[in-house]
């Protein structure tokens, strides 16, 4: 049964292990993966607690429905963050989250810092710490390799932590199979602080069903529909990369840490159609039918032979055009320096975007940087990937992410794309007005997952809008009008998708007609024999949302932090198909105060205790 | 009648091995499958799915003294036989081995494999 899953309370100090069951009213009201992980992390979180303290939790979480028959399943990571200061929390896919409820656990909270390297193994309802000295250093892909050659099982899961993590790099990944990475918000080096460099998981538990035939049509009716979509079928063929040619042709790319927004023709090289040539195949996380994700293997060339899977559109977007660099084979193999080991390909783009910067208009030089960091040098990104892992050199005040800035003066901030103390990734939102909102207040800081509200940009009829938004928003995509409603709608629908472990790909994310709240619904009743109706599963959402920024509250967070960086304001784009877009600020108050309204927040940002009152929010 | 596998195709996603078992059995457990899914996802990516290939001579039951056509519509068949498949497309856990019955002609597995790596062929 889905809802015998189990939350293990693991103390690193004490090497001390709690199982506790779950109430069914949390499910109700949380569900599970992000929602669930956020009202644990809640209990811990207060503006004091230090991200590199053992009594920072560490909460893995997989999806309410994760493991089951539906559409991907996913697992959160939640954590206060050591990048930000304020709410970690990272979503991956993979196969990890579905093993870990085979083995009968929903969640896991780890406390307390074990002195010497361990790992967790977890295996049908039993906990273990086991000693990793011998997997110090090792690379996420070997450490995977080795814990399953050790315990004599290929059908061992393992997310595990590579040397950034180890090395407290402030933006390290947890990092499992070839790929999947819970990249951002640096969940790997929390892990690193607490001496745990891998959880094993191995699960054979059953997940029965009240009604399979039920079950299978239903899951059969939905599938259609969504193989139907021509967004899943482009996003089967091509994966995330199909959006940079989007992204590019329309000039909301970071280039140049967002200097620039466009690369026009000379991006070609990056779009989906010319990665063609690289990929060997296309790939599912467990239980997704829609297989977005490339394998692809490099033949020829100084990087002949690396093989992997990837890259994202994010990662190419951070590590290509956004450091000036627009060689394809640069970026893979940047990314899987990543990967290995184990950083967050995008705060890595954001980060060294931000020296490269400083480094052009002279702020900071050779004699401290110690190789060039001129836009697009290949080489030169690579060495710093290394360097930073490895804490070398200048590598070792950039794997401090923002706090970098100690070295190179307060001004220098002022050249890092961030919002709450977290850095925007591969896009530039002066033209698309929805996202630049939703970056704003995403409750994890600069975020394009939490919300990305992107429907206006298929430019359908308003009304067709306004019925699915409950109120008019413009289909202009640089349009203020209505932007505070669709982000809010977003953020609650992605919020309630992350509880349940599926894929936000396939929600209404890029396609009205992606899964929402009725198909949600039924698939819970089916999956866990829990009744939910849509209205009481959209209220999940706003209880997550309204929780996360409760947490944020506590750490001084207001809507003054709910803002853009100074060159979103004040720089119009300076060339490109959207040359002149700019942020008005009046406008974006505008939404900022709808969005609120709509959160039942009030005009600083905070919840309203009435809102708190009747979402069952004790903060 | 039988499952036909192309192996390039496949992405990996283990409906396939979820849908037999919620078909036959009512629950979700990918170990409980006739059709397994072998990936190799630390080296190649590659995934290669494996099921019965529905042998005229069975040589899995040779040296039985059973009926071929009641054991080649059952399900749930004795550990012991998967030694004896050839072809190691037969897959036990704990005591008991999950035989492809076809979904009694009706397979299940097939229609959700989206890249179309696994069809039915007569
Ligand atoms: S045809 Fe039926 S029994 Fe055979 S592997 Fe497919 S689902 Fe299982
Ligand atoms: S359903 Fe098809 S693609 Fe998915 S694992 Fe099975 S054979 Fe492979």
């Amino acid at each position: 049964m889905v809802l015998d899953r189990k939350i293990a309370f693991i103390d690193l100090s004490k090497r001390s292990v709690r199982i506790e069951k779950i109430p069914v009213e949390l499910r109700r009201k949380f569900l599970g993966g992000r929602g669930l992980n956020m009202y644990l992390l809640s209990r811990y979180y207060t503006r004091e607690l230090e991200p590199f303290s053992p009594e920072n939790p560490l909460i893995f979480g997989a999806g309410l429905l994760s493991g089951t028959l539906g559409f991907g399943s996913r697992l959160n990571i939640s954590s206060k963050s050591p990048e930000s200061g304020h709410i970690g929390d990272t979503n991956m896919g993979g196969e990890f989250a579905a093993e870990l409820v085979k083995a009968g656990f929903s969640h896991l909270v780890i406390t307390g810092r074990s002195e010497r390297p361990v790992y967790l193994l977890i295996k049908d309802g039993a906990v273990k710490i086991r000693a990793a000295l011998h997997l110090r250093g090792a690379d996420t892909v070997e450490t995977q390799k080795r814990i399953r050659s050790e315990l004599g099982d290929e059908k061992t899961r393992v997310a595990c932590i590579g040397l950034a993590g180890e090395n407290l790099v402030r933006f390290s990944a947890v990092r499992t199979g070839m790929k999947n990475a819970a990249g951002r918000t640096g969940m790997g080096a929390v892990m690193g602080s607490k001496g745990l460099k891998a959880v094993a998981v191995r699960g054979t538990m059953d997940i029965t069903v009240s009604d399979p035939q039920k079950y299978l049509s239903y899951y059969h009716t939905i599938l259609k529909q969504m193989l139907e979509t021509k967004w899943a079928q482009a996003l089967g063929k091509h994966g995330t990369p199909l959006l940079f040619h989007l992204c590019n042709a329309m000039g909301f790319l970071s280039v140049r840490n967002n200097q620039v927004t466009t690369v026009g023709e000379r991006g070609s090289g990056l779009e989906a159609e010319a990665l063609e040539r690289y990929s060997t195949g296309m790939l599912s996380c467990f239980g997704c039918p829609v297989h977005c994700r490339q394998r692809y293997a490099i033949t020829e060339g100084k990087y002949k032979g690396t093989r992997g899977e990837g890259p994202e559109y994010g990662s190419i977007g951070s590590l290509g055009p956004k450091l000036g660099n627009l060689d394809p084979e640069d970026i893979i193999y940047a990314c899987e320096l990543c990967n290995y080991y184990g950083l967050d390909t995008m705060s890595m783009g954001s980060y060294l975007a931000w020296a490269m910067e400083l480094y052009q208009r002279g702020a900071i030089g050779p004699v401290l940087t110690g190789i060039p960091l001129d836009w697009g040098n290949g080489a030169s990104i690579i060495e710093m990937i290394h360097r930073i892992a490895q804490r070398k050199g200048f590598g070792h005040i950039l794997a401090e992410g923002r706090l970098a800035y100690k070295v190179f003066g307060e001004a220098s901030l002022d050249y890092l794309m961030e919002i709450k103390h977290f850095p925007i990734e591969m896009t530039d939102e002066r033209l698309p007005k929805s996202f630049a909102l939703g970056m704003a207040t995403a409750s994890r800081g600069a975020c394009h997952m939490r919300s990305r509200a992107s429907i206006d940009v298929l430019g359908l009829p308003e009304q067709v809008l306004e019925k699915l938004y409950g109120g008019p928003v413009s289909n202009r995509f640089s349009s203020y009008e209505g932007k505070g409603r669709m982000v809010w709608w977003h953020e609650v629908l992605n919020a309630v998708c992350d509880s349940l472990g599926f894929c936000r790909f396939l929600s209404v994310f890029s396609s009205p007609r992606g899964l929402g709240y009725e198909q949600f619904a039924e698939f819970v009743a089916l999956a866990t024999g829990m009744s939910l109706t849509p209205e009481e599963l959209k209220s999940v959402g706003e209880r997550v949302c309204s929780l996360e920024r409760s947490m944020l509250v506590k750490d001084g967070i207001s809507r003054r932090d709910d803002t853009l960086p100074r060159r979103y304001f004040e720089e119009p784009v300076p060339e490109g198909p959207c040359k002149g877009e700019l942020i008005a600020r009046d406008q974006f108050d505008t939404m900022l105060d709808e969005y609120y309204h709509l959160h039942g927040w009030d005009e600083h940002g905070m919840p309203e205790p009435r809102t708190l009152k009747q979402l069952g929010i004790d903060t | 009648m039988k499952v036909k596998v192309n192996e390039e195709k496949c992405s990996g996603c283990h409906l396939c091995e979820m849908v037999c078992s919620l078909f036959h059995l009512g629950k979700l457990n990918i170990e409980k499958s006739a059709i397994r899914v072998e990936s190799d996802d630390l080296n190649s990516s590659l995934n290669t799915p494996v099921v019965c290939r529905q042998c005229r001579k069975m040589k899995c039951i040779e040296k039985e003294e059973v009926d071929e056509a009641t054991e080649k519509n059952s399900f749930l068949w004795d550990k012991g036989r998967v030694k004896a498949c050839p072809f190691k497309a037969l897959f036990a856990f704990e005591d008991t081995a999950y035989h492809c019955d076809l979904c009694g002609g009706d397979p299940q597995c097939t229609k959700v494999c989206t890249p179309g790596a696994i069809t039915v062929v007569s």
